[in-house]
């Protein structure tokens, strides 16, 4: 600015010092300094207030959604959902437990209802690191929320059991819904995922998902041998642990077989659905 | 001389003013086709050669037909192979019923027809469907249909699977002339191959179709992997126990698609090609030396996890795509780079990306439609610098 | 004034379109038109966007510094769009799940911030809402246009009702993968461009050199 400018500049706030404070404002041309501080900061208040509102008055609403969400799956993997219900009351029907993974006992030291999963999961002190880690999660959760599900009589008819792990692209989250025999799989869902779209992503697939209905976790002839697997073939011993890969996806299928199979082993579920197995839940 | 003749009295009406004016492209591409072009270069810069455009199609389509021949019999034989177990169905078997040849998979004669019952159907659906918008292109643009579209045909049919369905093959080639080459101008302004293009197309769009173990040979209930698809999940070392030796990859008694299983054929073209001078020896040169050193360093760099580090050079060489791309994908000179010294560096990224990818990437086992597409992408870049170069060092020269 | 508010509507679709003339937007124009109902819900969010970020700025243009000039567009675009994405969260949520981080992104939209620049600062707050409007629907109209292709040929199905029935769900339509994936946009718009362009040849661009080419006879 030269300095006629500003000769000017003060000449007109003399002439205006009887106007109202906002009308010498705006009158002010913009390029004075003291005028680019104050609209600079004018406007930070006003954005950051209209941004502030909008997210405390709708984040009541944003939480509800993302729980919702998560329970939409919970219900569907169940089997229970149907269009156009109200999840929230059919959700009500299951139990969530925080479940202590290497003993399979349910733990009071934190609220089902509150416990976050994914956070517990890369909490250091709350998951153990994996050597031998066939679902290539790199860190395994302690705790995690199971839903049991009951009859009206009170005795257990399903148990919902979160299981994730990488694909081919990104790690795959689900719920593994199982039979009160805790050996009889009721369903597979996946709630997040980002494979190949007709490929990877056929998870989502209600022909594939069906394919999952009464499989059997483990052989049945006392050994308990773990023998579901997702592959071309079906293993030795028989199409009741074989649930066909996906075509053309290889290595999402690997990953669904891998993850399927460690949660399900000694190390993941195993001990609660022992106990599950001997009617103890 | 009757045919001549005919040629020479229907001229008139397709040349300017004409009645069919609009459809000279057509009439060029017929003629052209029987005889010797009439037109020669006026204008100044004369190259006095003995190739000309046409020639040079003409020899890359001859090169190919080792890879035709052999492609025909191992079709047949894989596909005999595999009914022997599975059992016949369809119209092709119908045919060779009536023939009263059979499917005996040691008859190479009954591997070659059925082979060819396999190929033709493919080939005429890709000239039909890839002639129609060459045709439609001549035409509106007004220029002439180029004997180009006959190497892509060719190559573009050698690198699909036998199995697949033709409307595929009609929609891959049609991406593969518009948006690889006509879009762009036509022959000699396209920077991509237009056969790979319809083929990575259907690569991505119909991967199902594309890749996986049941594709390869055209019977159902069969399963077979390719060699890559071993080596990527369980590493060259696991080949021989699925009865893959190195001596089956070499000669091409493996799955894979229609022409590409061969090496030796391959080869054999190199040779027909090097000799006459069609193929530029630095392409090949570079990209087997970037192939192999890369192999090499990753074969010493090693991986637990990864047993396809240990792939060693000469198995990379005969698996999958590599011979059949380094031989007629890689050499060819539009898509590639034009200076000599960049042609080296061309043929080594090619080399260099197709091992990365068959080894490091996990979607994808084979790499070497990808890596050409790339090099592809990269070559005016490294003509570019190799120019660069060049006008420094004559700079400096000069000062 | 020299535009009327119609023309102001009806240019950014066709004459003067952000994405097929100027080429602007295309990041998110890959990124969100796998599915039709994803792409309107992006269009309408950049339309509000751009009207309403042009009309503020047009409120207060004499009022702008001019050395602070863009950092102010910026700081009314980018809350605008904080808020859009709020109120997806809260009322859409399955949508703002798919849209991810390409509803923050509208803060980059080269034509949120070209048509402030370029209009807003120097028209009054009407035409520039209606400006806004008209060219956030342009972006909207091809949006759709890929969308619609794309969801077509790659899934089967318009705003998720099944027109072809897929192979995986026993019906007899092949499924097209290259369109589900974003690459595949820029295929639609090259051929889209191609098709406005031949449509409206003026819209041609001159050439930036020209091939030499030798006379043959």
């Amino acid at each position: 600015m030269s300095d006629k400018d500003l000769e000017t500049n003060t000449g007109a706030d003399a002439a205006s010092s009887n106007k109202g404070l906002i009308r010498r404002f705006l009158d002010t041309p913009p390029d004075n300094t003291s005028k680019t501080v104050t609209v600079a900061v004018a406007l930070c208040l006003v954005a950051s207030m209209v941004v502030s509102a909008a997210a405390v008055s709708l984040r009541p609403i944003q939480e509800r959604n993302s729980a919702l969400d998560k329970q939409v799956n919970i219900v569907q993997v169940a089997g229970r959902y149907e269009p156009g219900m109200d999840v929230a009351e059919a959700f009500a029907d299951f139990e969530p437990h925080v479940l202590e993974l290497a003993t399979g006992e349910f733990t009071e030291e934190f609220d089902a209802y509150e416990f976050d999963d994914r956070a517990a999961a890369s909490d250091l002190t709350l998951s153990t690191p994996l050597e031998d880690d066939p679902a290539s999660i790199g860190r395994q959760a302690n705790y995690v929320t199971v839903y049991l599900l009951r009859n009206d009589d009170g005795s257990l008819d399903k148990v919902i059991l979160p299981v994730y792990g990488y694909g081919l692209w990104s790690t795959l989250y689900g719920f593994m819904a199982i039979e009160e025999d805790g050996n009889t799989i009721y369903g597979l869902q996946f709630y997040e995922h980002a494979e190949t779209p007709g490929l990877g992503a056929e998870v989502d697939n209600p022909r594939w998902k069906a394919l999952w209905r009464d499989k059997k976790l483990r052989t049945e002839d006392g050994e308990g041998e773990l023998a579901i697997t997702v592959a071309k073939t079906p293993p030795p011993q028989g199409r009741e642990y074989f649930v066909d890969a996906l075509s053309g996806a290889t290595l999402t299928s690997r990953g669904v077989d891998g993850l399927v199979r460690f949660w399900m082993s000694e190390r993941g579920f195993e001990p609660f659905l022992e106990r599950v197995k001997a009617g103890e839940i | 001389m009757g045919l001549r003749s005919f040629f020479d009295r229907i001229e008139p009406s397709f040349e300017k003013g004409g009645k069919y004016e609009r459809y000279f492209p057509l009439y060029e591409m017929v003629e052209s086709f029987l005889f010797t072009p009439k037109t020669v270069t006026t204008a100044a810069p004369h190259a006095r050669s003995y190739i000309d455009m046409k020639r040079i199609m003409t020899y890359v389509v001859i090169a190919t037909i080792p890879c035709i021949l052999f492609g025909l019999y191992n079709t047949g034989l894989q596909t005999n192979l595999a009914i022997a177990e599975h059992g016949a169905s369809g119209w092709r078997a119908a045919i060779i019923d009536g023939l009263g040849i059979g499917f005996n998979a040691s008859n190479p004669l009954a591997n070659m027809l059925h082979g060819l019952l396999y190929f033709l159907p493919i080939y005429i659906v890709t000239l039909v469907a890839g002639g129609f918008w060459e045709v439609l292109f001549a035409t509106v643009r007004r220029h002439e249909v180029n004997e180009g579209f006959l190497v892509t045909s060719m190559l573009y049919t050698l690198i699909l699977p036998a199995s697949t369905p033709l409307w595929q093959v009609a929609l891959g080639i049609s991406f593969g002339v518009v948006i690889g080459k006509e879009v762009f101008g036509g022959t000699g302004k396209n920077f991509l191959n237009p056969a790979l293009v319809g083929r990575a197309f259907l690569y991505f769009a119909y991967p199902a179709y594309m890749s996986g173990d049941t594709i390869w040979t055209p019977v159902d209930g069969f399963s077979g992997a390719t060699a890559l698809a071993v080596s990527a999940s369980e590493g060259a070392a696991a080949l021989p126990e699925y009865g893959i030796t190195w001596m089956d990859a070499f000669v091409g008694t493996i799955q894979g698609c229609i022409g590409e299983t061969s090496t030796i054929a391959c080869l054999i073209g190199l040779a027909f090609l090097l000799a006459t001078r069609i193929a530029n020896y630095r392409m090949v040169v570079g990209c087997l030396l970037g192939m192999i050193a890369f192999s090499s360093l990753l074969n010493w760099i090693g991986s637990d996890t990864n047993p396809a580090f240990a792939t060693p050079w000469y198995w990379h060489l005969v698996m999958g795509g590599y011979a059949f791309g380094l031989v007629f994908m890689v050499t060819e000179p539009v898509s590639g780079s034009h200076t000599n010294l960049g042609r080296y560096f061309y043929g080594a990224l090619i080399g260099f990306m197709v091992v990365m990818i068959r080894v490091i990437n996990p979607a994808f086992p084979e790499g070497m439609m990808l890596a050409i597409l790339f090099g592809n992408v990269f070559a005016p870049l490294i003509d570019y610098f190799v120019v660069q170069a060049n006008i420094r060092r004559r700079a400096r020269r000069n000062v | 004034m020299a535009q009327t508010y119609r023309n102001m509507l009806v240019d950014p679709m066709v004459d003067n379109n952000p994405i097929t003339l100027q080429v602007l937007g295309i990041c998110s124009a890959l990124a969100v038109t796998s599915s039709l109902q994803v792409a309107m819900v992006m269009a309408i969010a950049v339309t509000l966007v751009t009207a309403f970020s042009s009309m503020f700025i047009s409120v207060i243009r004499n009022q702008i510094p001019s050395s602070i000039r863009i950092i102010v567009q910026m700081i009314i675009i980018a809350s605008l769009v904080i808020v859009v994405d709020q109120v997806l969260k809260a009322y859409a949520y399955e949508i703002s799940k798919t849209l991810s981080v390409f509803v923050g992104l509208i803060i980059t939209n080269c034509i949120v911030m070209g048509r402030a620049e370029a209009f807003a600062m120097k028209n009054p707050p009407v035409a520039s809402f209606v400006d806004g409007i008209g060219n956030g629907m342009g972006y909207g109209l091809i949006l759709m246009l890929v969308g619609f292709i794309r969801e077509l040929f790659g899934s089967g199905s318009i705003f998720g009702v099944t027109i072809l029935e897929t192979v995986n769900n026993g019906g007899w339509y092949v499924p097209n993968g290259l369109l589900l994936l974003p690459p595949s946009a820029f295929f639609v718009i090259g051929l889209l461009i191609w098709a406005f362009r031949s449509w409206k040849p003026e819209q041609v661009e001159e050439r930036e050199y020209r091939i030499q080419t030798v006379e043959s006879h």
